[in-house]
C-alpha cells in the first residue's frame, strides 16, 4: 500500500513537471498562435482585432499567471479549447485517442506475432539458417527508415495490387499496413533480444535438471525456459516503447490516419497550444501507466519480488 | 570478410575506409549541381546520363544524393557532437562526485528518459520551426542523457576498482585520477554507443525532415527529398526508392560497425535499447 | 545384477577427447564412487548416462548399457521412459534444481503428472509424503519458492524428488561439494538411507575420499580423461596401484593419523 502512494505522489509530481516545461517552452517558442487563429492571409486584420484576441487568450499575462490559469483549469478536468477548432481540447484529444490506442495495439500484436516464433526458432536452431535468416532480418529492420518502409508497402499493396486502402481509417484494412509497418520495424530488435535471452535460458542449470526429471522439451521450453527469458525482454519493452510511441506519429502523417500523432503534429504546425499541452498530459499518463504495468508483469514473473516486495529487477 | 553473417575486421576497416571516402569526396565526382533546377528535365527514368534519374524539378537524383551523404552524415555528427559535450561532463562529474548532486542530476536524468524521445524531439523542432539547426537542437536535447548515463555508470564502475583504490591510498590526486584513469575508459564506452546512435540518429533526421520538419528544400537531404518527391511517386518510383535505399545503407553501415565494437569491447547498451 | 554397464566410452569436444575408453559396471545395490579431481572427465561421463551432455559434446564411440537398452541409441521421446523414471540425478547446484519461479511443490507435481497417471489429489498426497520422508516440513516446503528454503533444505527436497519413483539408478555429481560439512553429512545419510529403501544403485560423483570411506562399496580413480583404477573399495583403499591414487589417499586428512598430511600430489 505504501509503495502504491509512493507511486501515486511521483506520478503526479512527474505530470507536474511535465507540464510546467512543455507550458514555459510552447510560450518561449517562436511563432504566433494569434496569427494562425485569426488567418495570416486575411489582410483585413487590424493590429486592434490581434491586441483584443491576444488580451482574451490571457497572452498578455506574465507567464506564471498564464499556467496558474490553466491549473487552475485542469483541476476542473478543463484542459482549455483547441484554437483550430474552438472545442475542448479533452473532446478532441478524446475522439482520437481509440485510433491510435488500436494503432499501438495492433502494431504490438504484429510485433508478437513476428518476434516470438522468429526468435525462438532462431535460439532452436542457433547458427543455422533461420537463426542466420534471423540476423539478416534484424540488422536490416533496424536499419530502415519506418516511414518508408510504410512507404514501399503502400506502392506495394496499393499502388501495384490495389488490395488495400493507402490512407485513412475506417475498416480493419485501414489499419492493417500502418501497424505492419510499425510491427515490422518493432520486431526487428525482440528478434534479437528473445534469441539470446532463450539462449541464456537454455544454458541455466535449471534447465539441464528438468531434463533429467524426464519433462518433455515442449515442457521444458514453455513452462521454464520461455517464461525465464521473458524478464528482460519486457524491460525493454517497458524503456523503448518511447520509439514505438514516436513511431506512431510519423506512421500516422505518412498513412494520414487520423489519430492523436497527427492531431498534434497539426496542432503544431498552427502553435495551436492547448493541444500540444494536453497531447504532452497524455502521453506522460501513458508512458507511466505502461511503466507501471511493467512493474507488475516482474512481479507475476518473478515470485522473489512478489514476496519480499523488493523494488524493480 | 563475412564470416558466418558476422563481419570481421578488415571487413569492418574497408567499410569504414569506402564510407569516409564517398562521403569526402562526394561533391566532387557530383556530374551535376545538385540545386540546379531544369524543367525540361524533369521526372527522367534512370539512365547512363542520370544514374538516379531526375526528380520534379528536373534536378540529378545521383548528385543530390551524395550532397545528401554529407549533409545526413554533418547532421548526425554535429548532434554526435554536441551530445557527447554535454552529456559526459555532466556524467563524469556527477558519478565521481557522487552524494546528494548525483542523486539531483540522476532523478532528472530518469524523469526525462522516461519521455518517449520521438515526441519530445518532434515536439521541440516543431515549435521551434523548420531548419536544419533546429533539428539538431531537438535531437541533442533527447540524445545526451544517454551519455551523460553511460559516463556516469563507467566512472561508478571502475571507482570500485582496485587500482583506483591503490592510485588514491599512493596519493594520486582527485583531478590526476579522472584525467589518467576515468576519462580513458569513459571516452572508450562512449565511442562505441556514438557508433551505435549514429544510426539511430540519422533515421530521426530522415523522418522529422520526411515530415517536413528538419531540412527545408532546396538543401538536399534524404528525407527531404522524399517529402519533396511525395506527389510523384506514382510516376517515378525510382524517387522513392533511391533515398529510402541510401538511408538505409548507410544506417546500416553503422549498425554494423557498432555491432563490431560492441562485441569486441563488451560494452552494456546504456540506452536500454532505444 | 547389472544395471549399468558403459563400454569403451569415448567423448570429444570439437578435436580435444575429453573422456576416453570409459568402463564401468554398477550393480543393484552397489554404491561406486567416481573419483578424480576437477577437469577429470568424472562430470562428463555422469551427464553423458542421461543423455545430458551440451551440444558440443560429442560421444565418439562406447556403449551405455542400461539393463538390456543401449542408451546413446535412444530418441529423445524414449528418453523420457528413463530420466526421471529409471534414472535420477542429484546437482551440485542446488539451486539448479528447481526453476526459480516455480514452487517445489510444482516440481513433484509436474514430475509425477509426466511419469504416473495419479490424479492430482494423489500427486499431491504423494509429493508430502515424500518431502515428509526426508524429514522436511512438508507443507511448508511445498508451498515455497526455492529461494525461500535454506541449501540444505533444496538438497534434500532435491534428492526427495529424485528418488520419489524409486529408480534403480541414482547419479549424484558432487551434491555435497556446495554445502557444509554437517549439511553434507546429513544429506549423505539420506542418500544412504534411501538407497536401503529401494536397493537402487548409485553413482557418485566426488573429488574427496572421506564419503567414499564411509558409504560406497566400490570405487573407480578417473585422471586426464581415464579411469587408471577401479575396483572394490577396500582393495583400492588397501592396496592401491597406481600412483595417483596412492597420492590421493595419502592427501587425505586423517583425525587418527597427522603424519601424512603433508604429502603432496
Amino acid at each position: 500500500m505504501k509503495q502504491v502512494g509512493k507511486r501515486l505522489l511521483e506520478l503526479v509530481l512527474f505530470l507536474f513537471l511535465l507540464s510546467f516545461i512543455s507550458f514555459v517552452f510552447m510560450k518561449a517558442a517562436p511563432g504566433d498562435p494569434v496569427r494562425y487563429i485569426l488567418n495570416i492571409d486575411d489582410v483585413s486584420i487590424t493590429d486592434e482585432q490581434i491586441e483584443e484576441l491576444r488580451e482574451e487568450l490571457g497572452f498578455n499575462d506574465p507567464i506564471y499567471i498564464q499556467y496558474l490559469n490553466w491549473l487552475m483549469r485542469f483541476f476542473q478536468f478543463d484542459l482549455g479549447d483547441s484554437y483550430m477548432t474552438k472545442q475542448p481540447v479533452l473532446k478532441e484529444l478524446a475522439s482520437k485517442i481509440p485510433d491510435t490506442m488500436a494503432l499501438t495495439f495492433s502494431s504490438m500484436a504484429v510485433m508478437i506475432m513476428i518476434a516470438a516464433p522468429i526468435g525462438t526458432l532462431a535460439a532452436l536452431y542457433k547458427n543455422k539458417w533461420i537463426d542466420h535468416l534471423s540476423r539478416i532480418f534484424a540488422l536490416i529492420g533496424a536499419s530502415i527508415p519506418s516511414f518508408w518502409l510504410g512507404l514501399l508497402l503502400m506502392q506495394l499493396f496499393s499502388v501495384k495490387m490495389g488490395i488495400l486502402p493507402a490512407m485513412g481509417k475506417g475498416t480493419v484494412l485501414h489499419l492493417l499496413m500502418p501497424s505492419l509497418t510499425l510491427g515490422i520495424a518493432m520486431a526487428a530488435v525482440y528478434v534479437r533480444l528473445l534469441r539470446s535471452s532463450l539462449l541464456e535460458s537454455l544454458g541455466q542449470d535449471f534447465i539441464r535438471a528438468a531434463k533429467s526429471r524426464g519433462l518433455s522439451q515442449r515442457r521444458i521450453f514453455l513452462f521454464h525456459a520461455f517464461r525465464h527469458s521473458l524478464t528482460p525482454v519486457i524491460t525493454i519493452f517497458g524503456v523503448s516503447l518511447g520509439s514505438l510511441l514516436g513511431g506512431t506519429v510519423i506512421i500516422e502523417v505518412l498513412f494520414a490516419y487520423p489519430g492523436v500523432g497527427k492531431l498534434v503534429v497539426e496542432a503544431i504546425v498552427r502553435r495551436d497550444y492547448p493541444i500540444i499541452q494536453g497531447y504532452i498530459l497524455f502521453m506522460g499518463l501513458f508512458v507511466v501507466m505502461i511503466n507501471l504495468l511493467v512493474d507488475l508483469s516482474y512481479r507475476y514473473l518473478n515470485p522473489e519480488i512478489r514476496l519480499k516486495g523488493g523494488d524493480r529487477r | 570478410m563475412i564470416n558466418g553473417f558476422r563481419i570481421t575486421k578488415p571487413g569492418i576497416l574497408l567499410l569504414i575506409g569506402l564510407f569516409f571516402i564517398t562521403i569526402i569526396i562526394a561533391p566532387y565526382i557530383a556530374p551535376f549541381d545538385p540545386t540546379d533546377v531544369k524543367m525540361g528535365d524533369r521526372l527522367k527514368p534512370i539512365s547512363l546520363e542520370h544514374f538516379f534519374g531526375t526528380d520534379h524539378l528536373g534536378r540529378d537524383v545521383f548528385s543530390r544524393i551524395l550532397a545528401g551523404a554529407q549533409t545526413t552524415v554533418g547532421t548526425s555528427f554535429l548532434v554526435l557532437a554536441i551530445s557527447l559535450l554535454i552529456g559526459v561532463p555532466i556524467g563524469l562529474v556527477s558519478g565521481f562526485v557522487g552524494g546528494r548532486l548525483d542523486r539531483f542530476l540522476m532523478r532528472f536524468v530518469d524523469a526525462f528518459m522516461a519521455f518517449p524521445d520521438y515526441i519530445v524531439a518532434i515536439i521541440l523542432s516543431g515549435l521551434l520551426g523548420p531548419g536544419i539547426f533546429n533539428l539538431v537542437f531537438a535531437i541533442v536535447m533527447v540524445k545526451w542523457i544517454g551519455y551523460a548515463r553511460l559516463a556516469r555508470s563507467t566512472v561508478l564502475t571502475e571507482k570500485q576498482r582496485d587500482y583506483i583504490l591503490i592510485a588514491k591510498v599512493n596519493g594520486v590526486g582527485p583531478m590526476n585520477i579522472l584525467r589518467r584513469h576515468m576519462i580513458p575508459h569513459v571516452l572508450g564506452n562512449v565511442m562505441v554507443l556514438a557508433t551505435l546512435d549514429a544510426g539511430k540518429i540519422i533515421l530521426m533526421i530522415a523522418s522529422l525532415s520526411y515530415i517536413g520538419l528538419g531540412a527545408q528544400p532546396p538543401i538536399p537531404e534524404w528525407g527531404a527529398m522524399l517529402n519533396e518527391a511525395k506527389a510523384f511517386f506514382y510516376n517515378a518510383p525510382h524517387l522513392m526508392l533511391i533515398p529510402g535505399l541510401s538511408i538505409m545503407v548507410i544506417v546500416l553501415i553503422f549498425n554494423l560497425v557498432g555491432d563490431y565494437l560492441r562485441d569486441h569491447y563488451d560494452v552494456k547498451n546504456q540506452n536500454g535499447g532505444k | 545384477m547389472s544395471v549399468l554397464t558403459i563400454s569403451s566410452l569415448t567423448i570429444k569436444h570439437r578435436e580435444e577427447t575429453l573422456v576416453q575408453n570409459i568402463r564401468l559396471s554398477v550393480n543393484e545395490g552397489d554404491w561406486l564412487a567416481l573419483v578424480g579431481e576437477s577437469g577429470s572427465g568424472k562430470s562428463v561421463t555422469a551427464s553423458s548416462i542421461g543423455g545430458l551432455l551440451p551440444r558440443e559434446l560429442i560421444i565418439s564411440s562406447g556403449r551405455i548399457h542400461f539393463g538390456e537398452a543401449n542408451l546413446l541409441d535412444l530418441k529423445e521421446k524414449e528418453w523420457q521412459n528413463y530420466r526421471g523414471k529409471v534414472i535420477s540425478y542429484i546437482f551440485q547446484d542446488y539451486q539448479g534444481a528447481f526453476t526459480p519461479f516455480m514452487t517445489i511443490g510444482a516440481h513433484f507435481d509436474e514430475m509425477l503428472k509426466t511419469h504416473t497417471n495419479n490424479s492430482k489429489q494423489q500427486r499431491k498426497e504423494r509429493a508430502l509424503e515424500t518431502l515428509k520422508n526426508v524429514n522436511l516440513p512438508e507443507e511448508r516446503v511445498y508451498k515455497s519458492y526455492p529461494f525461500q528454503l535454506s541449501g540444505g533444505q533444496l538438497q534434500r527436497a532435491a534428492i526427495a524428488m529424485a528418488m520419489m519413483l524409486k529408480p534403480k539408478l541414482l547419479i549424484a555429481d558432487e551434491p555435497t561439494t556446495a554445502l557444509d560439512s554437517i549439511t553434507a553429512t546429513h544429506v549423505l545419510q539420506l542418500i544412504s538411507n534411501l538407497q536401503q529403501q529401494t536397493n537402487c544403485a548409485v553413482l557418485f560423483i566426488t573429488h574427496d575420499l572421506r564419503h567414499v570411506r564411509k558409504y560406497a562399496n566400490k570405487m573407480a580413480v578417473m585422471l586426464k580423461g581415464e579411469i587408471v583404477e577401479s575396483g572394490s573399495k577396500t582393495s583400492i583403499l588397501q592396496q592401491p596401484q597406481h600412483a595417483y591414487t596412492k597420492a590421493l589417499i595419502a592427501a587425505i586428512p586423517s583425525l587418527r593419523s597427522t603424519k601424512n598430511r603433508l604429502v603432496t600430489i
